[in-house]
């Protein structure tokens, strides 16, 4: 086996992670870009901690493989989603429509993105649980 | 062409905040709230501002064909930054019940962030 270093390895890991989120999340982008309102950037930041939440109640529970967490959740979980943007979207939000707006939408990233991510650790340990049973019922 | 652009810039960007992320907790001790996250999300938050202001002048609407916005901006300060790891950190406190770090992680994340953002926005405009 090649040995490499790795702390090598979880570069690359999280360099393919972080491209395949940031590629996901320019999609969506696309899709919503004619909209004043950044649901995109919604969409992304809510999916992106319920999914974080999902592999941290997994981890939790069960092992897998370090390369394997660290892609998903430091690559592509932190790829997916954004802070810079949620930010420069407020400031547009706020100098396009109004104040208003701008604080429904940081309120609606941080009320929802802690509710899925507390959401998906529950779920997470449930699944991971689930199929930890499968496995001793063999 | 766009797609390369946005990949270069995002895989990039997770890597930076990987390896900042790691540094930072190296160089600071154990606080009452976590602090790496919330340091590189103000950090990328400046920089996208600084990048808007410095070649935009504002903040750009549909510029989805700028190869530089896809690069620097969806791409590398995109993906430096990050809101799920925020979420969890801040779903942590919740469940511990440490109100007094939950309101200022989550007030320094987000007002931090935002205050960074129009720092680096309004620099290069005055």
């Amino acid at each position: 086996m090649i040995k490499m270093n790795r702390h090598l390895w979880t570069i690359i890991a999280i360099f393919i992670g972080g491209i395949a989120g940031t590629l996901l999340r320019y999609l969506i982008n696309l899709q919503t870009m004619t909209l004043l309102f950044p649901l995109g950037t919604v969409i992304e930041n809510l999916v992106g901690s319920l999914l974080l939440g999902i592999l941290t109640g997994w981890v939790m529970v069960k092992m897998i493989p370090p390369l394997l967490k660290e892609g998903l959740g430091v690559g592509f979980c932190g790829g997916f989603t954004t802070m810079s943007t949620l930010a420069a979207d407020s400031v547009l939000l706020a100098g396009e429509l109004s104040m208003l707006y701008s604080g429904l939408y940081l309120l609606i990233s941080l009320v929802g993105g802690v509710t899925l991510a507390l959401f998906g650790m529950i779920m997470g340990q449930k699944i991971a649980k689930g199929k930890l049973k499968e496995g001793e019922g063999v | 062409m766009s797609i390369l652009y946005v990949a270069l810039g995002g895989g990039t960007g997770a890597i930076c905040r990987y390896l900042l992320g790691l540094w930072i907790k190296t160089k600071t001790k154990q606080r009452f709230i976590p602090t790496a996250m919330l340091y590189v999300n103000v950090l990328g938050s400046f920089g996208l501002g600084l990048f808007f202001g410095m070649i935009y002048n504002e903040v750009p609407f549909m510029v989805y064909e700028d190869p530089l916005f896809l690069l620097i901006g969806i791409g590398f300060f995109g993906a430096f930054t990050t809101f799920s790891t925020f979420s969890i950190e801040a779903s942590a406190l919740l469940q511990k019940q440490k109100w007094t770090g939950l309101v200022q992680y989550v007030g320094l994340s987000i007002g931090g962030s935002l205050a960074a953002f129009l720092i680096g926005m309004f620099l290069f405009r005055l």
